[in-house]
C-alpha cells in the first residue's frame, strides 16, 4: 500500500512538473513567436531622473539565435550583437570586427545586462523546479540548465488567463536578488501577438536605478540560418525592411 | 465675505479656471508620465540612404625625453624642443546608399592638425566599396574596404591585409587597402556551427596599395572561419608577392559566463629584419618568423574588466639588436655637425625607419587594462588604466584614463601617458617621456 502511495505520489510530482514545463513553453510563445522581428527601446533612468536611450532592431530564429542591432543614439548607431546559444558577440562599427561578450556584460549600461537584451527561450535555459498556484498566478521556480546562463534561478509568476508573465525575480547560485522584471501593457501586436509591451527591471544592485524595455512591430518572421554569424552581424540593417 | 453678483461670477469663473488649469497641468503631467513609455518604431523605418559619423578635437602635450635616442634622431639639427603641443580636429564622415542587392558605402577622414607652427591636412577615403549581396550566405565586395583579422585586443599577428594597430588606441577606426572580397557561409546543425570563408585579392601598384609592399604584384590571401565547439577559429592565408607569404590561425572562446580567452599564432615564411651593429653596419637577417599572442577578458561581479595580453613577436628585434641600435645612434649623435658624423646620423635614421622606431619594435611584451565601469555609482563614467610592459628590459608605458559619455552622442576622455626605462630600453628611449590627452567626440 505504502508503496502504491509512493508511486502515485512520485506520478503526481511528475504530472506537476510536467504542466509547469508546459506552462513555461507556453509563457515562451505568447511572449514571441520562436522566429520573429521587433523594434525596442531600452531606457535607462537614474536617481536624478536623467535617461539615456536606446533603440535596438531585433531579430530572432528557432530557439536559441538571436540579433539585434542599434539604431540610437548616433554614437552606437550600427553596434550589433549576435547571440547564439551560450556564445555572445559584439561588433563595433570603428573596431570592424565582433568580439565575444559575456551574458553578465552589458552592452547598454543600466540594469539589463546581454541576457535581457539577447534573450532567449526561457524554457531554452531553465528547467521547472516546482510550480505553486496562487489565486491568480502561477508561481514556478526555475533553475539554471548550465552555469553559463546568467541567472541562476528565477521566480516567475505568471498570469493564469493570459498566460503571460507578470513578475520576475532573477537570483544568483548564492541566492541573493540580483534583479526584478515587471511585465505591463499588454498589447496586441497583431498576427496573434499579445503580450506585455512594457517590461520594466530594477535591482538591488543598482539602488535608485531602473531601466525599462519598450517593445513595438513585433512580427513573425522567418530567417535564413545565416543571417545569425559572425560574418553577417555587420549587416542586420539589410534585415531592415 | 459678500460679494456682488459679477465679482462672484468671476471668482468663480477665476476658480473654474484655476482649477481646470491645475487639472490640465495635472493631465499634462499625467500624459507625460503615461506618455514617458511610449515607442513607436516607425520613425526608425529603414531608409535607402544613411548619413552618420563624428566630429573629434583631440588636444595633446608631449614632454619629450631628451636623452632619448629617437629624440635625438627627430630634433637633430631642428633646436631642442623641451614639449610640444598638438591639436587635431578630425571629421568622419560615413554614409551608405543600398538599392535592392546592391549597396554602397563610404567612411572619409578628413583631419586638420596643427603642431607648434606646423600643420597638416589629411584627406582620404577610409573605406569605399560596392557591395552585392544575394543573400545571407554570399556577399561580394569590391573598393578601399579594411578588413579586421585576428582575435587580439592590442595586437593581431594575424592582420596579415590591413594596416598596423595602434595598442595605445585598439578600437579606432583605420584605413583599408583597396581589395576585391567575399564572404561565403554555411550553418550547420552539430558541434561545428559555422563555416565562413573569405578570399581577398590585393593589388599593388605605383598608384594602389603601394604602402601594403613591393609594388607590381596581385597578393592572394584567404579566411576559413569555423565555429566549432562553441570556439571560433580562423585559419588565414597570404600568398607571397608584396610582403613574404604567411599563414596563421586564431582562436577565442567564452570560458565562464565572465571569463573569455584568445590566442593567435602566425608564421612568415621568409620575414627579414634590418638590424645595425653598434659600429654601424647594417645587416638584413632572414629566416622564419612565428609569431603568437594569448590573452583573456575577465568581467568580475562588480564591472571591472580586465583585458591581459602576452605577445610574442618573431620578427621583433632583440634585447641585444636594440642594444646595439642605441649604442651606435647614441654615438652617431655625441659626434654631430662633423661631416663623417653626419652621415652616421643619416645611417642610424634610416636604420630607425626601417624597424627600430616602431611602437613595439622588440620581441616580448605585455598587455595590460583595467577599466571600471561607472565606479561608486558614477554612472557614465569609465576610468580605466592600461600598460604595456617590455619584458625583455623591463621598460613600460603606463596610461590612467577617465572617460565619460553622460551627454547623448558625446564620448569624452582624458589620458596621462607615462614612460618609464633607464638608457639603452625600449621605452626609456622614446620620443617622449610623458604626455596628456583629451579627446572629445560628438557623433551625429
Amino acid at each position: 500500500m505504502k508503496t502504491l502511495l509512493a508511486i502515485a505520489l512520485f506520478l503526481a510530482s511528475g504530472a506537476f512538473a510536467a504542466d509547469g514545463t508546459e506552462i513555461l513553453r507556453k509563457v515562451d510563445r505568447n511572449l514571441e513567436p520562436e522566429s520573429y522581428e521587433m523594434y525596442r527601446k531600452l531606457v535607462n533612468i537614474e536617481p536624478d531622473g536623467s535617461r539615456k536611450e536606446f533603440v535596438l532592431f531585433s531579430a530572432k530564429k528557432g530557439r536559441d539565435k538571436v540579433a539585434a542591432l542599434f539604431l540610437s543614439p548616433a554614437s552606437d548607431k550600427g553596434r550589433a550583437t549576435l547571440r547564439l546559444g551560450d556564445n555572445m558577440w559584439l561588433h563595433i562599427p570603428s573596431v570592424g570586427k565582433p568580439v565575444r561578450i559575456t551574458s553578465l556584460q552589458s552592452v547598454t549600461g543600466g540594469v539589463f545586462n546581454n541576457a535581457d537584451i539577447l534573450r532567449l527561450d526561457y524554457s531554452e535555459e531553465y528547467n521547472v523546479q516546482s510550480v505553486q498556484e496562487e489565486k491568480d498566478a502561477f508561481l514556478l521556480a526555475l533553475k539554471a540548465k548550465t552555469g553559463e546562463v546568467a541567472y541562476d534561478q528565477l521566480k516567475m509568476w505568471v498570469d493564469r488567463k493570459t498566460l503571460l508573465p507578470s513578475k520576475i525575480e532573477a537570483y544568483a547560485a548564492s541566492g541573493m536578488l540580483i534583479k526584478t522584471l515587471y511585465f505591463s501593457d499588454v498589447k496586441d501586436f497583431g498576427g496573434g501577438i499579445k503580450r506585455p509591451a512594457t517590461v520594466e527591471t530594477d535591482s538591488p544592485l543598482y539602488k535608485g536605478y531602473k531601466s525599462v524595455m519598450l517593445y513595438s512591430q513585433v512580427k513573425r518572421r522567418d530567417f535564413k540560418d545565416e543571417v545569425f554569424t559572425l560574418t553577417n552581424v555587420s549587416r542586420i540593417d539589410d534585415l531592415r525592411k | 465675505m459678500i460679494m456682488p453678483g459679477n465679482a462672484r461670477g468671476e471668482g468663480t469663473r477665476k476658480r473654474h479656471t484655476a482649477f481646470a488649469l491645475v487639472l490640465a497641468l495635472m493631465n499634462s503631467v499625467g500624459s507625460a508620465l503615461a506618455g514617458e513609455y511610449t515607442f513607436d518604431a516607425s520613425e526608425f523605418a529603414r531608409k535607402p540612404y544613411e548619413l552618420g559619423g563624428y566630429v573629434e578635437y583631440r588636444h595633446d602635450r608631449f614632454w619629450l625625453n631628451k636623452n632619448g635616442a629617437f629624440y635625438g634622431l627627430a630634433f637633430q639639427g631642428r633646436g631642442e624642443p623641451s614639449s610640444l603641443t598638438r591639436n587635431a580636429a578630425t571629421l568622419k564622415l560615413e554614409g551608405n546608399y543600398r538599392h535592392g542587392a546592391a549597396s554602397v558605402r563610404a567612411r572619409t577622414h578628413l583631419e586638420y592638425d596643427h603642431e607648434d607652427g606646423s600643420s597638416e591636412r589629411v584627406t582620404r577615403f577610409d573605406e569605399l566599396a560596392g557591395s552585392w549581396k544575394p543573400g545571407p550566405d554570399l556577399t561580394v565586395e569590391l573598393g578601399k574596404i579594411a578588413l579586421k583579422w585576428g582575435k587580439g585586443y592590442a595586437w593581431n599577428p594575424i592582420a596579415f591585409v590591413e594596416r598596423l594597430k595602434d595598442p595605445n588606441d585598439p578600437e579606432l577606426a583605420r584605413e583599408g587597402f583597396w581589395m576585391a572580397t567575399a564572404d561565403w557561409v554555411r550553418t550547420f546543425d552539430g558541434p561545428l556551427k559555422t563555416i565562413a570563408f573569405t578570399p581577398v585579392l590585393l593589388p599593388t601598384g605605383k598608384d594602389v596599395n603601394s604602402e601594403f609592399g613591393r609594388t607590381g604584384h596581385t597578393n592572394v590571401a584567404a579566411r576559413l572561419y569555423l565555429l566549432w565547439h562553441d570556439t571560433d577559429i580562423d585559419f588565414v592565408y597570404l600568398s607571397g608577392g608584396s610582403r613574404p607569404s604567411r599563414v596563421g590561425v586564431d582562436f577565442s572562446r567564452n570560458i565562464t559566463t565572465s571569463l573569455e580567452v584568445h590566442g593567435e599564432w602566425a608564421r612568415v615564411s621568409d620575414a627579414q629584419r634590418r638590424t645595425i651593429t653598434a659600429e654601424g653596419q647594417p645587416r638584413v637577417v632572414h629566416g622564419k618568423a612565428d609569431s603568437y599572442l594569448l590573452g583573456m577578458r575577465y568581467l568580475t561581479a562588480k564591472d571591472t574588466t580586465f583585458i591581459a595580453e602576452y605577445y610574442r613577436n618573431g620578427a621583433g628585434y632583440t634585447e641585444s639588436e636594440m642594444e646595439d641600435f642605441f649604442v651606435f645612434t647614441g654615438n652617431a649623435l655625441l659626434q654631430q655637425h662633423t661631416t663623417p658624423a653626419d652621415e652616421l646620423v643619416r645611417r642610424a635614421n634610416v636604420a630607425a625607419q626601417s624597424g627600430y622606431a616602431r611602437a613595439q619594435p622588440m620581441q616580448r611584451y605585455f598587455y595590460l587594462r583595467v577599466s571600471q565601469k561607472d565606479p561608486f555609482d558614477f554612472l557614465y563614467w569609465t576610468p580605466a588604466v592600461t600598460s604595456i610592459v617590455n619584458l625583455a628590459d623591463r621598460s613600460f608605458s603606463i596610461s590612467p584614463e577617465i572617460a565619460y559619455t553622460g551627454f547623448t552622442n558625446v564620448e569624452l576622455r582624458l589620458r596621462l601617458f607615462a614612460l618609464g626605462g633607464g638608457d639603452r630600453t625600449d621605452f626609456g628611449e622614446k620620443l617622449n617621456k610623458r604626455r596628456v590627452e583629451l579627446r572629445a567626440r560628438l557623433y551625429f
